[in-house]
């Protein structure tokens, strides 16, 4: 027993102190040369099963894009890519420990990020306290900015509170008799929803368009009659909903049947997806929504990556498929720059200062980056018009019109 | 047969201490550690499932309670680690006895749903009460230790949270000796029975309901300290309340060592699941599959077939008169 | 005052909808004593079935009735002769929880597997018009849902009172053992009990599948409501249980007009814990809450 006791105390003192007594895989340590030779190994956990399992699987397939389309022009400097996918089941304990393995267990060169903005962070925690670099295609609510990360960069045109600012713009600059008066949001308690809703709300109220309606829903939310009982006692001009699917479809439908008929409605998410039209039936048209990625841009590489996604994939490529493979555009573009794709801190410091200075060229247009990892770009607007999605915001990249005041749903 | 049944726990002490310096990489002491809270965390649950039969599927509010307080008061009032891990543990229990003294009114299955609620209701408070809680964004809460580099973090949480589960199993064998464990017993036996003969159930029950929380609580402030971000539709969730429970029952409830034992092969079980079954949810399936057969065929767990004999301490199986019989006064 | 009013009355509707969800877990309480964690995700494989038939035969979604009525009876009995009666008496209660939660999971497994994750809908043309009285919207597919719900509890409710074996159904949820004694197989009966109350599912999920689309884990948010009413009717109490349902919709209506909507659903959690504070055994009947 008193062997045992002091064994114990050599241990609890070895390990509290922690200094003599290392692991050999210290992140950082010399690679084998023999590794250095063999693929690049990209570590990527994401949520294939779970909530978030339908975005999961499309940026899954975005990352398989990209690494087909590397592989076939030679790999990166030379060596071929190889994927390890992890499945985090939506959940954050097993996003760390996922990342943790990935890093010290398959010693991967590098990592990219998983999906939601709830994933985000405790997935960029784990990168960062390894020195890896972290390009991550879904974490856009402004809280994930806000945690000092060094190495982390977010691959899409916009943070969530900026999804709505050419809407926004629209909006504040109709001549006075046409902008509308008044506008009711409710919002998904969620950082990436409610990022969304009110990064237009603040930029609209500043402008004098009065806020009626401001809801919160918990996800638990179901019914969304009575809330939509709320704004219809309102009378709003404008509706702006800080939607997923299920609460945009559900909000669409109450909606209607409380008889509200806004001149303008825009929801976030859900009427990006393909199910959205046929969920609400016909109330689909004049719907507005944030986008950051558009089927038809020519932007770089966006017309090669929409063909080989339907070879692979049989499908249409959506927006997270997109996402994806904008974060390999950026970690090829970079790898190239600086020359070297290792895990060590060198390497993955060189990565990091150039990502943050550089400009790249992606699928969803040029994209640079702040000194937090945010983008400095702006999300599209896309609207149903005649059943079709349409780019309606910016002028320089719409396909057609706005419509304005919508048509009654 | 008595010398292999000390030495057997004395030898698994051993190499769980050696774990994370035998351990090739941090991912392994990572995944370690976490297994050690679900130990630590099925133990105290089996604090009050084991001795009094009430299955409590509301655990993990106690877990997320203990996480919250602590990552609070760290993260909002700069309190040093320990306090705010005793406090908010102390707070936490307090809280359960409100709690319990409503819970245990009700038997069976009213106390299952009102262990449920008890998850719905704090996800919503947390989730809903954004300017202290942080809400749907989440707590960050900053690391005790900031100079340790992440693996030596998780080799000094494995060993906090072995200490835990250190702690845990000495409460459950000194209680499994008492009179007060004797007395929670008579009240999973037959109740009615235990209360006509003088024991206090109720007081019983509030106490081991309030003690069971507490080690969960810490094992959640813990935690909150460890993983440093907190969010409540991750840490109120019933999935983690049900893992307490499958564990404890996979090993077997009556045994000291049940719960250890059910941890140590459902946590790397549900890893295995998740990865050999892959990229679809059928490993919610297997998972599923796995509680209704140990439910069906084995509802005293593996200890109970392999422990005729009684390797380690263990609740025997005696019937309710003469355990009545020790209790009454 | 309008929009109070306009929440009253869709909490009323919703309420409707409540009692028929929740009426099933009353009945498995009723004759087995069990906690049913599994009902809402028999619901949602309801829904699922439903949608199958909508969109491969383009038939409308009640059509799917009769062929998930008869399916989930059959299951009902099924996993009440093959599982539940399997289980030790002693500690049926607790167990029976984590059977059926394992159910729970099994079947959103399933559904993952074959459906994927992603969100699922049948909408009807009627789904989003609404009947105007007084100012007052009612939205036709909340009508329906009330109307679906009203006319299965009847139906329920003429089979317990007026068949024969409603009546072995009731003996043998108000004392099994002199229910034996007086020659009713009470298994049977208990296998049957449970055959009803998924049946009550089938029909559930469907009218669930019109009004809100759903996905494999939509299950979860409906346990702790629907725990909530059985127990503040009282449990084992299928008229109980069907006021409670009311009740509950009614409250949540109005403070979601009136408040928000996390205060809403808290008001399941409140009247549960007053319910075990002031009245265990439910407010509305149920004298066997207490035992069980």
């Amino acid at each position: 027993m008193a062997r045992v006791r002091k064994a114990l105390t050599i241990f609890s003192i070895c390990a509290l102190g922690l200094t003599a007594c290392a692991k050999t895989d210290e992140p950082g340590a010399a690679q084998s040369p023999g590794q250095q030779q063999g693929p690049v190994k990209i570590g990527i956990s994401l949520p294939l099963t779970g909530d978030f399992s339908e975005p999961g699987k499309g940026i899954q397939e975005g990352y398989k894009v990209w690494a087909d389309q590397v592989n076939a022009k030679g790999g990166l400097l030379g060596r071929k890519v190889e994927l390890i996918f992890r499945d985090d089941a939506s959940d954050p304990n097993r996003v760390s420990s996922d990342y943790e393995s990935l890093i010290t267990q398959d010693k991967v060169n590098l990592v990219f990020g998983p999906f939601s903005s709830r994933l985000v962070i405790p997935a960029a925690k784990v990168a960062e306290s390894y020195n890896m670099v972290f390009i991550e295609p879904a974490g856009a609510a402004a809280e994930v900015f806000e945690q000092g990360f060094k190495r982390l960069f977010y691959a899409a045109p916009a943070i969530a509170d900026d999804h709505y600012n050419y809407l926004a713009d629209y909006i504040t600059k109709l001549p006075a008799d046409q902008r509308p008066k008044t506008a009711a949001y409710a919002s998904l308690d969620d950082p990436f929803a409610q990022g969304t809703a009110y990064g237009l709300r603040d930029k609209l109220a500043a402008a004098g368009i009065k806020t009626v309606v401001d809801e919160v829903y918990p996800p638990e939310t179901t019914d969304f009659a009575p809330i939509a009982a709320k704004i219809a006692a309102a009378k709003p001009d404008l509706v702006v909903g800080g939607t997923q699917f299920e609460d945009s479809v559900g909000l669409v439908r109450a909606l209607q049947e409380l008889k509200v008929q806004p001149k303008l409605a825009a929801f976030s998410t859900g009427p990006t997806l393909a199910e959205f039209p046929a969920a609400v039936k016909g109330a689909a048209e004049h719907i507005l929504s944030p986008v950051g990625w558009s089927a038809v841009s020519t932007f770089t590489g966006n017309q090669e990556m929409v063909k080989r996604y339907k070879e692979l994939f049989g499908g249409e490529a959506n927006e997270d498929a997109a996402n994806g493979y904008t974060v390999g555009q950026i970690a090829e573009a970079a790898v190239n720059a600086v020359k070297c794709v290792d895990p060590t801190k060198e390497c993955q410091d060189k990565l990091t200062e150039h990502i943050r200075q550089a400009t790249f060229e992606t699928v969803v247009g040029p994209l640079s980056f702040d000194d937090k990892g945010r983008p400095e770009q702006a999300h599209m607007i896309q609207q149903y018009v005649k059943g079709k999605i349409e780019i309606v915001l910016p002028e320089q990249a719409k396909t057609t019109g706005i419509v304005y005041p919508k048509q009654e749903w | 047969m008595r010398t292999v049944s000390r030495g057997l726990p004395l030898l698994v002490a051993a190499l769980a201490i050696a774990y994370p310096w035998l351990a090739p990489n941090y991912y392994l002491v990572y995944a370690g550690a976490l297994t050690v809270m679900y130990a630590a965390m099925s133990t105290s649950w089996n604090l009050l499932g084991g001795f009094t039969g009430y299955v409590s599927l509301g655990h993990s509010a106690f877990f997320g309670l203990g996480a919250y307080g602590t990552g609070l008061l760290v993260a909002r009032l700069d309190l040093p680690w320990v306090l705010a891990l005793a406090v908010s543990a102390l707070l936490v229990t307090l809280f359960a006895v409100g709690v319990g003294i409503a819970a245990v009114r009700v038997r069976g299955a009213s106390f299952v749903i009102v262990s449920l609620a008890l998850v719905s209701m704090m996800n919503l408070i947390v989730q809903g009460w954004r300017s202290l809680t942080g809400g749907s964004t989440g707590l960050q809460v900053p690391s005790p230790f900031p100079d340790l580099h992440r693996g030596q973090t998780h080799m000094v949480f494995f060993y906090l949270f072995l200490a835990l589960l250190g702690v845990a199993l000495l409460a459950w064998w000194y209680i499994s000796r008492s009179r007060f464990g004797a007395g929670l017993r008579a009240i999973r036996e037959d109740e009615d029975k235990a209360e006509s003969l003088g024991v206090p159930t109720g007081a019983y029950k509030v106490a081991a309901f309030a003690l069971s929380a507490l080690f969960v609580a810490l094992a959640g402030g813990l935690y909150a300290l460890w993983f440093g971000s907190l969010d409540p539709i991750f840490v109120f969730s019933i999935l983690i309340a049900s893992y307490m429970v499958l564990m404890s029952l996979l090993g077997g409830v009556r045994h000291l060592f049940g719960p250890l034992l059910g941890a140590l092969i459902v946590a790397p079980a549900g890893e295995y699941f998740l990865i050999a079954l892959g990229e679809t949810q059928i490993h919610l399936t297997a998972t599923g599959l796995v509680l209704v057969l140990v439910v069906l065929f084995m509802p005293d767990g593996i200890l109970a077939k392999f422990t005729r004999k009684r390797a380690g301490p263990s609740i025997p199986d005696e019937s309710a008169d003469q355990r009545l019989q020790g209790v009454a006064p | 005052m309008n929009l109070l009013l306009q929440g009253l009355a869709l909490g009323v509707l919703t309420g409707g909808l409540y009692a028929l969800l929740a009426s099933g877990l009353s009945l498995y309480f009723g004759v087995m004593r069990v906690v049913m964690v599994a009902h809402p995700a028999f619901l949602f494989l309801a829904a699922y079935l439903t949608y199958t038939v909508h969109t491969t035969l383009g038939v409308d979604p009640f059509l799917a009735l009769p062929l998930t009525v008869p399916l989930f009876f059959a299951l009902g009995v099924a996993v009440q002769r093959l599982l539940i009666a399997r289980l030790a008496p002693e500690n049926l209660a607790m167990m029976s929880v984590l059977l059926t939660f394992g159910i729970a999971l099994t079947i959103e497994g399933l559904l993952g597997t074959f459906y994927t994750g992603s969100y699922k809908s049948v909408s009807m043309e009627y789904a989003t018009r609404s009947l105007t009285i007084g100012g007052v919207h009612l939205p036709y597919d909340k009508i329906i849902a009330f109307g679906v719900a009203a006319l299965t509890l009847a139906v329920l409710f003429a089979v317990l009172v007026k068949s024969r074996f409603g009546q072995a159904l009731r003996a043998t949820i108000q004392h099994r053992e002199a229910a034996r004694l007086v020659g009713i197989q009470t298994e049977r009966v208990a296998g049957y009990g449970f055959g009803v109350g998924l049946a009550t599912a089938a029909v559930g999920g469907t009218v669930l599948a019109l009004i809100t689309p759903f996905f494999p884990a939509s299950h979860w948010v409906w346990i702790g409501k629907l725990m909530a009413i059985i127990v503040v009717g009282g449990l084992g109490s299928v008229v109980g249980a069907a006021l409670a349902a009311i009740l509950l919709g009614t409250v949540e209506g109005l403070v979601l007009v009136a408040v928000d909507a996390t205060w809403a659903t808290m008001m399941f959690y409140v009247f549960l814990f007053l319910t075990l504070l002031a009245r265990p055994q439910g407010f509305f009947g149920g004298r066997l809450a207490h035992r069980f």
